[in-house]
Order: C-alpha cells, then structure tokens, then sequence
C-alpha cells in the first residue's frame, strides 16, 4: 500500500495501517536509539515510546516532509530528552575506566577482538561526554549514516551548519580520546 | 596549506566531499606533514570505532506489543480526557479564587479619612492664617478667648463660629 495512504488511514486511526507503518520503521528507528543508548532493551522501550509519540502526534503530519524525516525528529527529540534525564546514569563509567572491563577479560575470544572491543567502548565512553548537540549529530551522520540533506530536515538546520558542527563534533572526540586509546590499544591505538 | 586547511580537508574527505584537485593537494600536504598524517590516521580510526560492529534487532514482537500499547492508550483515553481536565478546572478555580482575593485586597473601599481644621480651611478655600490673625487681632481679650475656643472646638460650619 501507498505511503500516503497508509498514513491517512492511520490518522484517521486504523491501528492495522500504523501497524504497516511501524513494520517499515522500526529498524531505523530502533538503530537510531541504538546508536545512543547501546543497550538493546533501553533502545526497545526508546522506540516503542517513539512510535506511541508519532501516533498520538500524527494529525499535526501535514507532509511537508517525508514521512521518515518527521519520524525521525520525533525519536531524535524524544532520545534527547531521555538523555537529558538518563545524563548523570550514563556517565558512571569514567573514561580512564572505559574498555578495562573488556581489556581485561580473558575469555572472550582473540586478541585483536578484546582490544577492538575495549577500543569501542572508550570510543562510545567519550561519545557519551560530548554535548548533546556534537552527540546527536555524530550519532545521525557517522553511526546512523545520514546523509546531510537528512540531517539538516530532521535537526532543522542549513547544510552549512550540519557541516560545520559535524566537524566540531569529531574535533570534540578525537580531542577527549587523545591519549586514551594510545595507552589501551598499543600499535593499533591512536 | 597550513594544518588548520588540512585538518578542514581532512575531515571532508571523511564523507568523500573533497573534490579531486583539493584531495591531491591535501596529500600532497599529508606526505609531508607527520603531524597531520597522525590526525588523518587517528580520525579514521575514531571513524570506523564509532559504528556499533552490529546492531541487534528490537526484541520480539515489537509491532505487536506496540499496537496493544497503543489499544490500551485509546481505550483509556477518554478517561484520560476527564482527569486532565478535572485536574484543569480545579487549577482554574484555584487561580480564580486567588485573583479574586487579590482583587479585593487590592480594590477595597478606603474609609474617608478625617481632614485637619487647616485641610478643611484649605478645601473650602479659606486661609486659616487669615482667621489666626483676625482672632489675634481682636483688641478684647474676651473676644479673642471666645473665637480661640470655637475655632478649637473645630466647628465644621464656619457660619456658626463665633464672631463678635
């Protein structure tokens, strides 16, 4: 069926169209909740919470802009306000302790995947220690692999500025992980 | 091209956006610049660290425990609809009632205040020096020892004061 059609359909409050809806989503939307969260159940509820959002807020879908695009705002506005909340719960782990926990294991297979793993996590670590701003953007660009014209309609941005703070936002990393993976990954670190 | 160019290049060509004759002049800075070629490393790793090395799926049945949610959601909604706007009337009535006090506190009726001999001479444009000097003026002791008593007894009718 249509796009468009299942969309009337569901404004005018057909569950089973939604449904349609929900099943062509869902993977991009849990992704995206993924990509911040990094916890399968928390990005679960994260997108159930988007779709139930979506749903209650679809009469104001005037088609301006494609449906992905509006759905997308809603799940990068309401993952922002979950973070604001969740902010003191997902920096308990410190950065120089970020990847020890994976560094350390023995048993979780070969060499290289522990450091590549403990890597990862000290990467996420200080992903997680930017401004929400530089997050959501490395979030939608380099985990969620959006294009900038996306970018900009979902964050309401000129291309310029998505450039620009894209930039910033990796500048921002690399500097907070300079001497970090140095030390944790040896020759493969930084 | 300084580093500052480079480093701008360099993070465009992370998303291929470097056109061909920028992209051969920022190698050509890379072969020769250690520091730049260390960042150029570091970014493309950051790069390729940052991507989840796979995303699971959502938890089973997604859609289905989704719709039930959203079932359940127009089944109380109504109810809902009520206690929203209980909750509504009884701010407004709260607000209601505070304006209404305030107003009244605000906008009460003040009690006349009693005006002094003078105001009252003034008001009636009398000059009440005028009346001390032609009390003090009066050659009579008695005559002025009664205009003294009448003007102290605060006589509102000035007709009825004594005048010898």
């Amino acid at each position: 069926m249509d796009e468009k059609e299942l969309i009337r359909r569901s404004q005018a409050g057909d569950g089973e169209a939604f449904g349609v809806l929900v099943e062509r989503y869902k993977g991009k939307v849990f992704s995206l909740a993924y990509g911040f969260t990094r916890d399968r159940v928390a990005a679960d509820d994260l997108a159930q919470e988007v779709f139930i959002k979506a749903y209650v807020s679809l009469s104001k879908f005037q088609a301006k802009s494609e449906f992905g695009t509006w759905l997308y705002r809603v799940a990068v506005n309401h993952i922002k306000d979950y973070l604001r909340k969740n902010k003191r719960r997902m920096k308990e782990i410190p950065l120089e302790e970020a990847g020890d926990r994976v560094l350390a294991s023995s048993d979780l297979g070969p060499e290289e995947q522990h450091l590549r793993e403990g890597e990862r996590e000290i990467v996420q670590a200080a992903l997680a220690r930017l401004p929400e701003k530089y997050r959501v953007i490395l979030t939608l660009r380099d985990i969620d692999g959006l294009s900038y014209e996306d970018i900009s309609g979902i964050l309401k941005l000129s291309p310029g500025t998505v450039d620009s703070r894209l930039h910033r936002a990796r500048r921002k990393l690399r500097e907070k992980l300079t001497g970090r993976l140095i030390r944790q990954g040896g020759e493969h670190g930084l | 091209m300084d580093c500052k160019k480079a480093e701008r290049f360099l993070l465009r060509s992370l998303d291929g956006g470097l056109d061909h004759e920028n992209r051969a002049m920022l190698q050509a800075h890379l072969e020769n610049c250690p520091s730049c070629r260390k960042k150029d490393s570091e970014y493309r790793k950051i790069l390729s660290l940052v991507r989840p090395q796979t995303v699971p799926e959502p938890l089973p049945y997604f859609k289905e425990r989704l719709l039930a949610k959203l079932k359940e959601k127009d089944r109380t909604a109504p109810a809902l609809f009520w206690v929203k706007w209980a909750h509504r009337a009884v701010a407004l009535s709260l607000a209601a009632f505070l304006l209404f006090g305030a107003a009244i506190l605000f906008f009460r009726p003040q009690e006349p205040r009693e005006v002094s001999q003078t105001e009252r001479f003034l008001l009636q444009d009398e000059n009440p020096l005028g009346e001390a000097a032609s009390i003090l003026d009066q050659k009579k002791a008695e005559d002025r020892n009664m205009m003294l008593i009448f003007a102290s007894v605060g006589d509102r009718d000035l007709s009825r004061r004594y005048r010898p």
